[in-house]
């Protein structure tokens, strides 16, 4: 009687996916988003890079774990924009500029997408892409709080990055004024790390937070204090562009293992935050760039190591190409 | 004892019973009919290089009546909802003029097909580029059976010849797999086999191609059989056809078609379709879900934490 009942509930619990047409465990996918939560409010990061990365190995197709991670991205970051909003710690009409570039980029990414799938290469491109960017974003991390971790034993300062300074980026033409930010700067450069951050979006299934917040500091000098609520801004708009961009041209949103997602996600979140407040922040950066560097490692593996099936099977997308 | 009696009075009554229960059957006349395939002549002449020897000396009845094989399956059609994790179908039949002495079996052999819609496939192949595994070739298949189960009361090599099963699509080698036009002059034909042969073996990896050679098909009567299929949660959604052939002597006497519907419904119909047929919409809907569920979650958390 009981395994009977052990069974019902088993059965219960699995969940068939509209999109990704398959049957999986509802549990296990309400505990994948909640774990990935978890560290997102730990660490207080987007968590796309490692939810995409997630749902691939879990077998779903990496299409729908593209096109899915953007809406639960949406989800996830909607309520940190409007709180950045409030407390007037967002440059609107940077953010605008970065939307803009971003849409563009995402238009390009979806496109991008469809004519990868077609030729069998979708899979390859996405694994290539986190390995670089994982593997260089989670290098300059880690360099950089090993640094400072040294600094604060050693009882020195950080020593705060001198600002004012010019460089090329102040050369270029379309100049425009970012009141809130404190800048005269040509419109360009944001544009084009909007563009950037869109591309991304579209091929990966991430926000871009990772790539968009240090070259806002670092080459556009937007003052710290407006990065964050801005960079969220441009998720919020270009991500839930991407979901609707990835619904209409590739088909690849499930609504269903979005919700599942962003439930988990939501209640990890909640925790992540009340354990984040406790570490340091070097140590923090220091355990983020660690877990970066190990999911690059995983997806370096499975590219370079002798798979067991050379061949795959699939779907014809869209005709022959 | 008991069963042996049992069995004897189901034998005796066995054919009339499904005679009498058979088109009174819920659902049994529908759209999708059975059909009955026309009893093939058995040849005089001996088929195959491979063809078992015959088990008993016995002529075959020379001017009896003709064997005659109807079947049906238990459920006309499968619904895919949200909860869909597989369906077991049940395929019985009767043999009409059943020579069986006994309800063991072994006289006659049967074959059960049950075939999935046939799709277009992309099959590709990994290489070594510069350490790196890449799909470098593919071959396009025109139409491959999205799902393809057989049961059979004994191997299926050990009922028929080769072409025997080739001329009835019996067995995985002989799926019909045809590589769409622009491939089939671009590889080799061993490079082809070896695709078709990836196709197979992935396809059951996924259990979507299944063999039930161990008493697949069981004798309940000296004319009744059954077989049950267990169709997985992945089995794609589609028309399903059941084959089942009568067998003796490694030839086939008579054959059968049943079809079985396979489709979305409930909330997954629904999702399905809206997401395919109107993406806009759906995308839009997609956006403000996520949109709504994030700031419920936010506010409902504000509350909790004061």
């Amino acid at each position: 009687m009981g395994t009977l009942k052990g069974l019902h509930w088993a059965r219960l619990m699995n969940i068939y996916l509209p999109i990704a047409e398959m049957s999986v465990n509802a549990a296990l996918f309400l505990g994948m988003g909640c774990a990935v939560g978890f560290l997102s409010g730990l660490f207080g990061v987007g968590g796309g890079f490692l939810l995409t990365p997630l749902l691939i190995f879990m077998g779903i197709p990496s299409a729908v774990a593209v096109g899915t991670g953007s809406m639960q991205i949406v989800a996830s970051s909607v309520s940190g924009a409007i709180a950045q909003y409030r407390r007037n710690n967002v440059d609107v009409k940077m953010g605008i500029v970065l939307v803009a570039g971003g849409i563009v980029g995402s238009v390009i990414g979806v496109g991008l997408v469809k004519i990868l799938r077609q030729i069998g290469q979708f899979d390859l491109f996405v694994s290539l892409s986190y390995v670089t960017f994982l593997g260089a974003v989670g290098a300059l991390m880690l360099i950089e709080s090993v640094g400072a971790i040294r600094k604060a034993s050693s009882g020195q300062p950080a020593s705060a990055r001198k600002t004012g300074q010019h460089s090329w980026v102040h050369g270029l033409p379309f100049k425009m004024r970012f009141h809130r930010s404190k800048l005269y700067i040509s419109a360009v450069p944001p544009a084009l790390i909007g563009a950037f951050v869109g591309f991304m979006a579209a091929l990966m299934g991430v926000g871009g937070g990772f790539v968009m917040v240090p070259a806002m500091i670092y080459l556009l000098r937007v003052p710290t204090s407006v990065v964050i609520g801005t960079s969220l801004f441009q998720i919020v708009f270009v991500m839930a562009a991407t979901t609707l961009l990835q619904a209409i041209q590739n088909k690849t949103v499930d609504v269903v293992l979005a919700l599942l997602l962003i439930v988990g996600g939501v209640i990890g979140a909640q925790f992540g935050v009340v354990a984040g407040g406790r570490l340091k922040g070097e140590q923090l950066r220091f355990l983020l760039a660690a877990l970066v560097l190990l999911v690059c490692l995983r997806i370096g593996w499975d590219l370079v190591s002798r798979p067991s099936e050379i061949y795959s099977i699939g779907p014809v997308i869209g005709g022959i190409l | 004892m008991r069963g042996i009696s049992a069995a004897r009075i189901c034998l005796a009554a066995s054919v009339g019973v499904f005679l009498i229960l058979g088109p009174a059957l819920p659902e049994a006349r529908g759209p999708s009919e059975p059909t009955q395939i026309a009893a093939k002549k058995r040849p005089t002449v001996r088929m195959g290089p491979r063809r078992p020897p015959p088990r008993t000396l016995m002529p075959p009845p020379a001017e009896g009546p003709v064997e005659k094989v109807e079947a049906d399956v238990s459920t006309r059609s499968v619904e895919v909802t949200t909860g869909f994790t597989g369906h077991e179908i049940l395929i019985f039949g009767a043999i009409d003029n059943s020579q069986q002495p006994g309800e063991e079996g072994g006289y006659y052999d049967v074959v059960v097909v049950v075939e999935g819609t046939s799709l277009p496939l992309v099959v590709r192949r990994k290489s070594d580029v510069a350490g790196v595994w890449v799909n470098t070739s593919s071959v396009m298949f025109a139409s491959v059976p999205s799902y393809y189960a057989i049961a059979s009361t004994r191997p299926i090599e050990e009922i028929a010849g080769p072409l025997v099963l080739e001329r009835a699509a019996i067995g995985f080698a002989h799926i019909k797999m045809t590589p769409a036009p622009g491939y089939r002059w671009s590889f080799h034909d061993y490079e082809l086999a070896a695709f078709k042969a990836a196709v197979i073996r992935l396809k059951q990896k996924e259990g979507l191609y299944v063999v039930k050679a161990k008493d697949g098909v069981t004798f309940t009567g000296r004319s009744l059989f059954r077989s049950t299929i267990s169709l997985p949660a992945n089995v794609p959604v589609g028309p399903l056809v059941a084959r089942t052939y009568l067998f003796r002597n490694g030839e086939v006497l008579s054959a059968h078609i049943a079809r079985v519907t396979l489709e979305r419904k409930g909330i997954e119909r629904l999702v399905h379709n809206f997401a395919f047929r109107y993406p806009l919409s759906y995308g839009l809907v997609a956006v403000l879900i996520a949109v709504l569920s994030g700031l419920l979650a936010s506010t409902y958390f504000r509350r909790e934490t004061g």
